[in-house]
């Protein structure tokens, strides 16, 4: 009954994702934690790693795709009406930067996208754990959370924005509704699959059932929500970005939007690699607080000494 | 009503658990098992004869479907709060240092941190992990993991253990080893042990009584045999000395027609399906 909830998870979030393609990430959320902890973690060294063949070969393809791009916008072959120009862009970021425009778009849209993670991931974390806890609870509201997340949450933005104006508030709503399903079927994951036996065993050792949630199942859900983290952290971005994109006076969003409507392509590519840079920085972030926080873990390639 | 109050006794206890074609499956039947303060009592029988179901219902994890479960002459409601617990896999939390494992049964008690963590470190000592306080359960080999695992369930000093085959994945080194080593600290502790096992020789070795267990399903108590081997015991000597032997081959014969008994109910069943 309520195991048809966890189970039939991945497949409501990819039919969501399906549905609405342009605000969702289409990378199912639940990533299970214990079988395979070390491909994530040699993904965020694996810079370090790589022989220099493939470094130079990257360099090159970095390269050659930007001078190309260049080139082929130089001799007019691509209209820089429409594909703007590396060179133009990188001046337009650089003015951004040294003029200190871009600051205060930067500082709403990543103050909307804490918030979204934040408020998001406290609400998944404690339906969650109800949820999973209480399973008649569970059985009754498993259709409803199916059907809540198979609504594209694109078509959201409209009410969000009647309901909580044109401020921070509407995007942050909008970055709770993605985010919250992702901590939310982890979490549930989480507790469910907890080991009988770590249970018992803290039981018998004398735990009551906050002191159980509080040594077994919180840990145990949140190396589930860690795995997800990056999920998270991404579907919160695109919520504030796009969120803004829809309807703002502020963020980076806005400034993109702003740039299309007076055809300025320059503009759009600009704050696209800003918002790119921005998420390569968070990414490298929420890679150090993983390692930190789930440094508990066996370290790649071993993972149980029998 | 036992006159003197046995520290665990289960009385005509029956469990059934039930199946996924409806039908009810009895592991245990009518088992009778009564064990007095202070004795060392292992329960062997063939695989899958339902010895950890009779843990369990002394636990209190798993009530049983028939009968009762009396400690020190109580009913047994809940959870068993004089008995620790030692598990077949691995129970430590593997988000824990060794020592927070160690400790966690006083963490849950609400002891100070301090004290914990004297008390910790000394019962870290005494099972040999001292150098390992901050690693994580990852990092130690099964062994060593059992070595917490014991600290965890002594330290917060119970009256009675339950041990389900704790050393049963360890190899036969490092088993003798855990072996002697747990008699060692169970000498003069005056705690109950009740210590589950296949392994007949381990059986004898430790314990004051061997309590044989017919093969599963409808499992039954076959007889409880004494072992009236002096103590302390080195477990390196004991197993080469007549008496043992005696008493093995004794309890070794009723065991093997259990163990034949579930091997040609296994051949049915395999035929049958």
């Amino acid at each position: 009954m309520s195991d048809a909830l966890a189970r039939s998870k991945p497949a409501s979030t990819k039919d969501g994702a399906a549905v609405d393609d342009r605000v969702t990430p289409t990378e199912p959320p639940v990533r299970p934690p214990a079988p395979d902890p070390s491909v994530k973690k040699s993904a965020g060294r694996a810079w370090l790693r790589v022989s220099p063949l493939v470094l130079g070969l990257q360099l090159a393809l970095g390269v050659g795709a930007i001078a190309g791009w260049q080139l082929l916008t130089q001799v007019g072959v691509l209209d820089t009406f429409f594909f703007s120009q590396p060179s133009r862009v990188a001046v337009r970021v650089w003015e951004w930067l040294t003029t200190g425009v871009i600051y205060d778009d930067l500082a709403v849209t990543l103050q909307e996208t804490f918030l979204a993670l934040v408020i998001g991931a406290a609400l998944g974390l404690f339906v969650g754990f109800l949820l999973a806890r209480v399973r008649l609870l569970a059985a009754v509201l498993d259709p409803y959370i199916k059907i809540l997340n198979a609504v594209p949450r694109v078509v959201l933005a409209p009410v969000f924005l009647l309901w909580f104006g044109l401020g921070i508030w509407s995007k942050v709503a909008f970055g709770v509704t993605l985010v919250f399903f992702v901590v939310f079927f982890n979490t549930y994951q989480g507790v469910r699959e907890v080991s009988r036996v770590l249970v018992d065993n803290t039981r018998m050792l004398g735990a009551s059932e906050s002191q159980l949630i509080r040594h077994v199942f919180l840990p145990s859900a949140l190396t589930w929500i860690f795995s997800s983290l990056h999920v998270s952290v991404g579907f919160a971005i695109v919520g504030a970005v796009v969120g803004e994109y829809l309807g703002s006076a502020k963020g980076i969003g806005y400034v993109i939007a702003q740039a299309e409507g007076t055809f300025d392509t320059t503009g759009v590519f600009a704050g696209i690699v800003v918002l790119s840079v921005v998420v390569l920085l968070v990414e490298l972030l929420v890679n150090r607080v993983e390692r930190r926080l789930l440094r508990w873990r066996p370290d790649s390639g071993r993972t149980d000494v029998a | 009503m036992p006159e003197q109050p046995y520290a665990v006794q289960l009385s005509g206890m029956t469990k059934r658990f039930p199946t996924a074609t409806g039908e009810a499956y009895t592991a245990v039947r009518d088992i009778d098992l009564a064990v007095a303060p202070g004795r060392f009592v292992s329960v062997v029988g063939p695989t899958g004869c339902g010895k950890s179901t009779l843990l369990n219902a002394a636990a209190g994890l798993m009530p049983p479907s028939e009968g009762t479960v009396h400690v020190y002459g109580e009913p047994l409601q809940g959870l068993n709060r004089r008995a620790s617990y030692m598990f077949q896999q691995d129970a430590l939390l593997p988000w824990r240092s060794v020592l927070d494992n160690v400790t966690l049964g006083l963490r849950i008690r609400k002891v100070p941190a301090d004290e914990r963590a004297e008390q910790g470190r000394a019962w870290l000592e005494r099972v040999g992990l001292g150098a390992f306080a901050a690693a994580y359960p990852h990092q130690l080999s099964g062994g060593m993991r059992k070595r917490a695992a014991v600290a965890q369930t002594w330290i917060v000093d119970p009256d009675i253990l339950l041990m389900d085959e704790p050393f049963s994945a360890l190899d036969v080194q490092t088993r003798q080893l855990m072996e002697n080593e747990l008699l060692t600290l169970w000498t003069g502790s005056e705690k109950t042990v009740i210590f589950v096992t296949h392994d007949l020789d381990e059986a004898i070795s430790l314990s004051d009584e061997v309590v044989l267990l017919s093969a599963g399903p409808d499992s039954e108590v076959v007889g409880g045999y004494p072992v009236d081997l002096p103590r302390p015991r080195d477990l390196m000597d004991i197993r080469n000395s007549p008496e043992f032997n005696d008493i093995y081959r004794r309890i070794w014969s009723d065991l093997r027609n259990e163990v034949m008994k579930s091997y040609e109910r296994r051949a049915r069943t395999l035929q049958a399906g």
